[in-house]
């Protein structure tokens, strides 16, 4: 499977535009992040990332940076990224989940 | 089972007496659920779904193929790659549940036992809700409400219209699937008429309710793109849907009778036969579940999902289908298996397209509240935004139906 790329869109280049957050400042999967919870969550974000081509307007997420992740859904969070769908997404998403999350697509495979 | 002709189950896995789920509908509530009790338990519970239909073709993305945006292929799926997940696919049309001795009856004959069951027929249409209409009446004002002949038709009738002629459509009351969905396809409609150079066509909306979906902008959107072509009618306008003739093509109201030249009725709704047989639905006619878990609130070994279950604010739509469906598996999954059971959580978006790259959005996450299935966040397409925007949501769109038919069908 081909590792995701940054999508043409891509939010970390949005995110630098929007105040040049610093990435990575996340702790790794290692220190504490419940995987199998993250597993549980993804299958809400399955329904539209599962298939998705880092050119699509839907980005590939699979095998994305942990802290990167955490941090793009951060910003949906406190809408400092537009998409209305991530922001709704985003919306419920507490620290917990977040890093959960993170964590699981860190690692994960798109689906076949 | 391999009286059924079934994939023949080794004796070991016969002997070790595996938890037996049974999935009444391959839609994308059934489909989903077995997929994902298949591929998390990993094999750990045997997994049957009984479907009627060899190849599924998506009510979702139809109103594409009546505006010509799609081919009605591309709205076709089957069930190879689901079998490859592990799922036991039976094609026949189950004919009742022995809620006592925990069995489905098949039609042709034959019995599948279940531990749990998951019931995912989706909905039958209530004809009788206007006056007139029947199941023959179809075949001349279709509701193309189901997928397959019903689209079809409605499709030939509309590419077969002549300037001048009008379209008359009878939207559905609450609750029905895919609350956008009428307007979308009256977009459409009004799509196929511009783009054939039509100036004369009008189209009538007879509506039973008050408001509708996203209405702000896909007002805005029929006025933007065609001006005096769509009449929408409340009932203060109409004064009551008296009913229909399939004999003389009439439409009557209160204040008016249309003889127009395509009639598109979509009846009231209520949840497929096979769940009211059962006793899994009350009066409304769909089937009460609990909020946490989809569960029948009737019977403990049934779950209830997609469009035949009452799931509070959340709309009948595939998005809200394959949702339920992942709470389901996960509580079936920990209940037969001792899997970790995590809090349900819900969502929906359904976008809508009104004319070419112009399309609109409405989404929501959903939670159990106080046993309710409810909104803890919404958002909806607004009036005056950009072209850009518009267009990216189409773009979505379109991804989001590949992902989806993904994660349904494998
Ligand atoms: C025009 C239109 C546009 C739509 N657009 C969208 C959209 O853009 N986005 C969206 O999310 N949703 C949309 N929807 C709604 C969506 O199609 C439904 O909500 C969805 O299909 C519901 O899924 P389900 O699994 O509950 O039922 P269904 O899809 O109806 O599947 C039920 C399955 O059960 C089978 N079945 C029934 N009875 C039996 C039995 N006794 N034994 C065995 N099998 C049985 C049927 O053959 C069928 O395959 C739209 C619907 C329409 C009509
Ligand atoms: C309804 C469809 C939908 C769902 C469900 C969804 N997403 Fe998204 N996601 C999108 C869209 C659309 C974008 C692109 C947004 C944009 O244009 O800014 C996106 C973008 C993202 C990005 C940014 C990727 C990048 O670096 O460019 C991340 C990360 C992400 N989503 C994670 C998730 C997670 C995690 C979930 C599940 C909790 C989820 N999404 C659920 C539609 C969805």
């Amino acid at each position: 499977m081909r590792r995701a790329k940054p999508a043409r869109r891509s939010a970390t280049r949005l995110l630098a535009l929007c105040g040049g957050m610093a990435l990575g400042l996340l702790s790794p999967a290692a220190h504490g992040a419940d995987v199998e919870y993250g597993r549980y969550l993804s299958t809400e974000c399955t329904t539209c990332h599962g298939v998705s081509k880092a050119e699509s307007t839907i980005p590939d997420i699979h095998g994305l940076g942990e802290s990167h992740i955490a941090e793009v859904i951060k910003a949906y969070r406190t809408k400092a990224l537009p998409n209305p769908v991530m922001q709704n997404v985003a919306a419920r998403l507490g620290d917990e989940e977040i890093a959960a999350l993170a964590a699981y697509f860190a690692t994960a495979k798109r689906p076949k | 089972m391999s009286t059924l002709g079934l994939p023949m189950l080794s004796a070991p896995a016969l002997a070790q007496g595996k938890p037996r789920v049974v999935i009444i509908g391959g839609g994308p509530g059934g489909a989903t659920a077995a997929r994902y009790i298949a591929k998390e338990s990993n094999g750990a519970i045997d997994v049957t779904l009984i479907e009627p239909l060899k190849t599924f073709t998506t009510c979702f993305f139809s109103n594409l193929y009546v505006g010509g945006f799609r081919d009605y292929k591309s709205l076709t799926h089957n069930y190879d790659k689901v079998r490859k997940g592990g799922v036991k696919v039976v094609h026949a049309l189950a004919a009742s549940i022995d809620r006592d001795k925990k069995h489905v009856v098949l039609a042709g004959g034959g019995k599948v036992p279940y531990d749990r069951l998951l019931v995912a027929p989706g909905i039958d249409i209530k004809f009788d809700s206007v006056p007139g209409y029947s199941e023959s009446a179809a075949e001349v004002m279709p509701h193309a409400w189901k997928p397959g002949a019903q689209t079809q038709l409605l499709v030939r009738k509309l590419n077969a219209l002549k300037d001048g002629d009008q379209i008359v459509m009878i939207a559905p009351p609450n609750p029905y699937r895919c609350p956008p969905g009428p307007y979308e396809r009256v977009s459409m409609f009004a799509h196929v008429l511009k783009k054939k150079g039509f100036k004369k066509s009008r189209i009538v909306i007879l509506d039973p309710k008050p408001t509708f979906s996203k209405q702000a902008v896909f007002s805005e959107g029929w006025e933007k793109h065609y001006p005096g072509v769509i009449e929408w009618q409340d009932p203060k306008i109409h004064g009551g849907i008296k009913g229909v003739d399939a004999k003389t093509g009439e439409v009557k109201t209160d204040f008016t009778n249309y003889k127009p030249a395509l009639v598109n009725v979509i009846p009231a709704q209520m949840a497929g036969k096979i769940a009211r047989d059962a006793g899994l639905a009350n009066q409304s006619g769909f089937c009460p579940i609990d909020a946490a878990s989809m569960k029948s609130t009737v019977d403990p070994n049934i779950f209830v999902v997609g469009d035949a279950s009452i799931a509070g604010e959340m709309p009948k739509s595939a998005f809200s289908a394959n949702s339920q469906a992942k709470v389901a598996a996960m509580v079936i999954r920990a209940e037969l298996t001792k899997s970790r059971a995590f809090p349900a959580r819900y969502s929906n978006t359904c976008w809508s397209l009104i004319a070419p790259d112009d399309d609109v959005k409405v989404g929501a996450s959903y939670e159990p509240v106080d046993g309710v299935i409810k909104a803890s966040s919404t958002f909806v397409s607004q009036r005056n935004e950009s072209a850009d925007v518009r267009k990216q949501n189409y773009k979505e769109s379109i991804d989001w139906y590949k992902g989806i038919t993904a994660d349904v069908f494998g």
